[in-house]
This record gives structure tokens, sequence and C-alpha cells, in this order.
């Protein structure tokens, strides 16, 4: 799973409140594309922004092959039919339409994850959103992004500890309750581990978070965004 | 100065802790041993107020640490037995900034601390690098320079050189070395005292909930295989 990764790449140095803008004007743009050149340019741009911050489309094929395979079998699952014909094309295609407009949000995605600081995204999120409910979303974010690679690591640890015994001569079934009960008691035993550090180290709902400051490389990145936005508007509303 | 006073915890019917009574002095060197189960991990969690007496008082600096957490924890740094499971940051800076942060600091201060914690642990110049990209003897460094960001004024590591080889047991004994020459109090828990006993002030010994002996470390060789502690030999110590 891909990571915040330190690095001075285009992106690393925008304002983290820029990047959450643009991810939302680039998911309400790519689902309101509808033609091929329309969803084209969608990918183009959600590529281009896998380049700028400084990852690549093979390493987001490695992390989230499981993802990309999921969202290839809808297609398949919509063509399907109880019977003859057995397989319809229309349904697939449309199908196809949705699920290819996923992707590049996925990679537009990637780019902000691997290039924003984890406590930067809890400030762009408390800055943005005042109050209780802001500090509430801001920690909740930054403990879910923090640990969702630390649980899977586990669930990793986990299988290969059941096929080092040779687990996987069992049955599926068998495997599966296994390796949920085993991966969930790792989840609570690594929760009470972080609740005991966060409480060692003073946890507080509304510490100094880091600076954030706007810059001129921000503007151009807000106008694409503006764009996005009137784009899909302009869609939605069949103008 | 951390100040036990007949302090006992129950984990349901097993008590952990039973009418435990020491004092940790300020710039001490102690040494907390004992066997598994011997109730050490629960003893030091009291310090800095992560579990609650079920009768006793816990006192640091004249101030009662359950009723003043904060004030306990700024003046207690704690180092987790296993540190990967407490790092909240991504990057070394980043969790080393998590503590003065919660501090409510100012961005200066907060600036200020992280630089002399990392230099402190010589691991300067590498705050922007990921956490999980370090050795596990540098990892251990991160998790004291985490609690040295707070300016505690004794530092308590829960078995610190748990699968930590040869050299990084050294380098971060030296860190502890600088730590303490430089006053601050060091607790270190442990049931291996191979490089320890040289160093201690004080060991206590540590059995069934119980404190068993607590004397200089030359008496505490003596005592030592009375409660299941491998004594170091005179080289190792």
């Amino acid at each position: 799973m891909l990571t915040y990764t330190p690095g001075d790449t285009v992106v690393h140095r925008l304002d983290p409140r820029t990047k959450l803008g643009f991810q939302f004007a680039f998911a309400l743009v790519a689902f309101s594309a509808a033609t091929l050149p329309q969803l084209a340019g969608v990918f183009g741009v959600g590529l281009t922004a896998l380049y700028l911050a400084g990852s690549s489309l093979r390493a987001v094929l490695r992390a989230y092959w499981f993802v990309l395979a999921v969202l290839a079998l809808g297609p398949l699952l919509a063509g399907l039919t109880v019977g003859s014909p057995w397989f319809r094309v229309d349904p697939a295609v449309v199908s196809v339409r949705s699920v290819v407009r996923i992707v590049p949000i996925l990679f537009v995605s990637v780019a902000y994850v691997t290039a924003t600081p984890i406590r930067e995204t809890r400030a762009a999120i408390q800055h943005t959103i005042p109050g209780r409910a802001g500090r509430l979303f801001g920690v909740g974010v930054a403990l879910t992004f923090r640990y969702v690679p630390v649980m899977r690591a586990d669930l990793r640890r986990v299988v290969d500890a059941i096929a080092a015994r040779g687990g996987d001569t069992r049955s599926i079934g068998e495997r599966a309750k296994l390796i949920v009960t085993l991966t969930l008691v790792r989840a609570f035993r690594r929760s009470d581990q972080l609740a005991i550090a966060l409480q060692a180290r003073c946890f507080a709902w509304n510490p100094t978070l880091p600076r954030l400051r706007f810059g001129r490389r921000d503007v151009p990145v807000w106008m694409l965004s503006a764009g996005f936005v009137a784009v899909a508007i302009v869609d939605l509303l069949g103008v | 100065m951390i100040t036990v006073e007949n302090l006992t915890h129950a984990f349901g019917e097993t008590t952990a802790v039973d009418d435990v009574s020491l004092t940790i002095d300020d710039g001490e060197w102690v040494v907390l041993a004992g066997p598994n189960g011997s109730g050490k991990t629960t003893l030091v969690r009291h310090f800095n107020a992560l579990l609650e007496p079920d009768s006793g008082t816990v006192r640091v600096n004249g101030t009662s640490a359950a009723d003043h957490p904060v004030a306990a924890r700024t003046s207690v740094g704690m180092v987790f037995q296993s540190p990967r499971d407490g790092f909240v940051g991504a990057t070394v800076g980043a969790d080393v900034a998590f503590g003065p942060e919660n501090l409510g600091l100012d961005h200066d201060e907060i600036d200020r601390r992280v630089a002399d914690a990392l230099a402190a642990v010589n691991l300067a110049g590498r705050r922007d690098e990921r956490i999980d990209s370090l050795s596990g003897g540098e990892q251990a460094r991160v998790a004291i320079a985490g609690a040295l960001a707070m300016e505690p004024d004794h530092l308590v590591l829960d078995e610190p050189f748990t699968g930590l080889d040869w050299p990084a047991q050294q380098s971060l004994l030296d860190r502890l070395d600088d730590r303490y020459a430089a006053g601050m109090s060091i607790v270190v828990v442990t049931h291996d005292l191979r490089d320890l006993l040289g160093r201690a002030d004080r060991v206590i010994g540590m059995q069934a909930g119980r404190v068993r002996f607590d004397c200089p470390p030359e008496a505490a060789r003596e005592r030592l295989a009375e409660i299941g502690v491998r004594v170091p030999t005179p080289d190792s110590a």
C-alpha cells in the first residue's frame, strides 16, 4: 500500500488544502465525463498528477492490483445474464464507463497520499472544518492513514504465519476464520497500545498544528479545480 | 523525584503490584529488574498516570500523578517495550513533534525541541525519513527522542533492548549515558541486566508484584538469582 514518501516534488510543495480541493473537483469532473475524449482527458490528468507527485503507474498497479481486479470484475458481472444469451454487451459497456472513471480518481488519490504528510492532512481538515467536527474528523483521518498500512502488514504476517505451518492445506472456510480472528485480535491489541502511547504523550484534540500557507504555486491548481467544477456543473445541467 | 507509596494494582484476580513503596531521586540511574509477570511494567505505567492505582499514591515532583496526569506525563518520559506500536507519525520529525504539539507549544519551540531531541539520540538531519525505513535500533532511538522532546525530568524505558543487536544496544546505552550525565534520571525496566549493573546507582528487584530488594548494584548481584533473574558475568555487567 502506498503511503507518504518524503520528497520535494511540485505536489509535495502544494498546500494540503489545495490538494484536497483539487481531489474533490477532479472527482466531480471524472464522474461527469461521458465521451471518450473526456475520459481520455481525465485519465491524462490522473496520470500527470501521479507523475508530478513522483509516483508511477507501476507502483499503483503493484499496490492496488486487487482494487483494479475488483473493478474489472464489475463489467463482467454486469454483462452476465442468467439464461441465453449469457452475456450482454450494453450493460457491460455502461459498467466499463463507470469503472473507468474510478481509476484516474485512484491515481489522484495516490498522488495526494504519497505527497502529503499525515499531520498536514489533519491540519488541512481542522482548518477547513471548524469546531469539534473538524477535530474529530482530522484525528480520525490521521489515525486511519497511519494505521491502515500497519493493519495490512499485520494481515500479511497472519497469512504468512498460517502458510508457514502448513495452514494452506486446510479448507478455505477454516483459513478465513483463522485469518479474521487473528487479525481482529491484533487490531484490538494495536488499538490498546496506540491508546496508551497517545496518553503517554499527552494526546490533545487541539494541538499545535503544522503551519499551512498558500503560495503562488497553489494558484494554478485552484484555477484548474475551479475549471473542473465549472465543467462538471455544465455537464450535469446539460447546458 | 518520583515517590510511590503503598501502591497496589490488580487486573481482575491477579495483583500485579502489591503494596509497593519506593522513590526515584532526581539524576539517579535505577534498574527495575524482575522476571516476566513480576509487575515491573504495571508499576512504571503508574509513573505517568497511564493506570489508576487501586490504592496508594504516586507523586511526581511532589504532585499526584493520578490527579495531574498531564504534569506527570511531561515530567516522566515513557519509552515502551515495542516502540513501533506507539509511533504516531510516519516520519521521524512528525513523530517526535507529536508530544510537543499536544502541549500547545508554538512552532519555533516545537522545532527547537525536535532538533534537540534528535541531536540527543544521534539522529540529527534525519527528521524527514520514514520511520519504517529505519533499523530497529534507530526506531528505538526515535522513540526515545519522542519522549525527550517533552523535556522530562525522568526517562523510563521498558525493556528497551528487546530485539536489538549488540551495536544497537551499545548505541542506545551511550545515548542514555549522555542523558544521565546531563542530570536526567533514568529508569530501565528489564530482566536482562547485561551492561546495566555497571551503570546503575541502584537496582530494585521485583517478584510477584512486590519489591524484594532495593540496593546498590554490588549487593543486588548477590540477590538477582532469588527473584529468577540471570546474574550477568562481571565482564558483561
